[in-house]
């Protein structure tokens, strides 16, 4: 059977693309509603790093 | 704490490329396409672990009423249904190299498509309700029963003649797969079952804030 690499890369392409959206979305969201309580915790800068 | 739950899902996907590209050995029957499962089987084995963290909260919080475990349910139905679209995609994807055909109405896909619309549901009826107190006793409920398809979607392709071949490694009688892939595999689903993890604390602490703002 042949390899069909371009299968594997898109299995491979779309799954990282689908998590990265997930996360962007999830940091964006954060960043929103810390941004719209600026007295609490959530929006201390230490917070706002990429994966935290 | 979170952070570092992130870094580990990065490595622990870094792991899996190596294990799934370098480490396993190309299939002698599929070829290369078999790499697909490396991503394909793990993202259902987190996506029946996350709808089975919705099945507990949900008791949970019809015993309790506590809103944690509302949120627990929320956040792990969101990424069920994330993994679980994830593996149909992928499935479809190696499906259509395999089988010729990137959709059939076997057993197995038609369980796992009627799992994912009815956790779909169960996110439609939380946005639904207003009043979130009703919405999470609604969702709960859903969230309890909805659990009853996760069987019927793993024992579908014994109880049913169907196209997508039966489990190689959670089977009656151990694994027939070689002990290299069954590796691959582990690593993979460790991976995922970090990602998920990490997605997981994250969601619930964006509820708890949407529940503060709310307020």
């Amino acid at each position: 059977m042949p390899d069909n690499w371009g299968f594997v890369l898109a299995a491979y392409g779309l799954a990282a693309l689908v998590l990265f959206a997930y996360w962007r979305r999830l940091i964006r969201r954060e960043k929103e509603l810390s941004a719209s309580m600026p007295g609490h915790p959530m929006s201390a800068p230490a917070s706002r790093t990429p994966l935290e | 704490m979170t952070r570092a739950l992130g870094w580990l899902a990065v490595v622990g996907l870094v792991a899996g490329l190596v294990m799934g590209f370098a480490v396993a050995p190309r299939e002698v029957t599929q070829g290369n396409v078999q790499r697909i499962m490396y991503v394909h089987v793990p993202s259902v084995w987190v996506a029946y672990v996350a709808f089975a963290v919705v099945f507990v909260a949900s008791i949970v919080y019809l015993a309790r009423r506590a809103e944690g475990a509302d949120h627990v349910a929320h956040a792990s139905a969101e990424l069920g249904v994330l993994f679980t679209g994830l593996t149909i995609a992928t499935g479809s994807i190696w499906g259509k190299p395999t089988w010729g055909a990137w959709w059939t109405w076997d057993a197995r896909l038609t369980s796992v498509a009627v799992l994912f619309v009815m956790y779909l549901g169960y996110l439609l009826l939380r946005g639904m309700i207003d009043e979130p107190e009703r919405a999470a006793r609604y969702a709960a409920v859903l969230g309890v029963v909805a659990a009853l398809n996760i069987p019927l979607v793993h024992f579908s392709v014994y109880w049913w003649r169907t196209l997508h071949q039966p489990p190689s490694l959670m089977k009656p009688g151990g694994s027939s797969m070689p002990r290299v892939i069954v590796w691959a595999l582990l690593v993979n689903f460790a991976a995922f079952a970090l990602v998920y993890l990490y997605f997981l604390a994250r969601r619930v602490r964006l509820l708890r804030l949407e529940a503060e703002a709310a307020a």
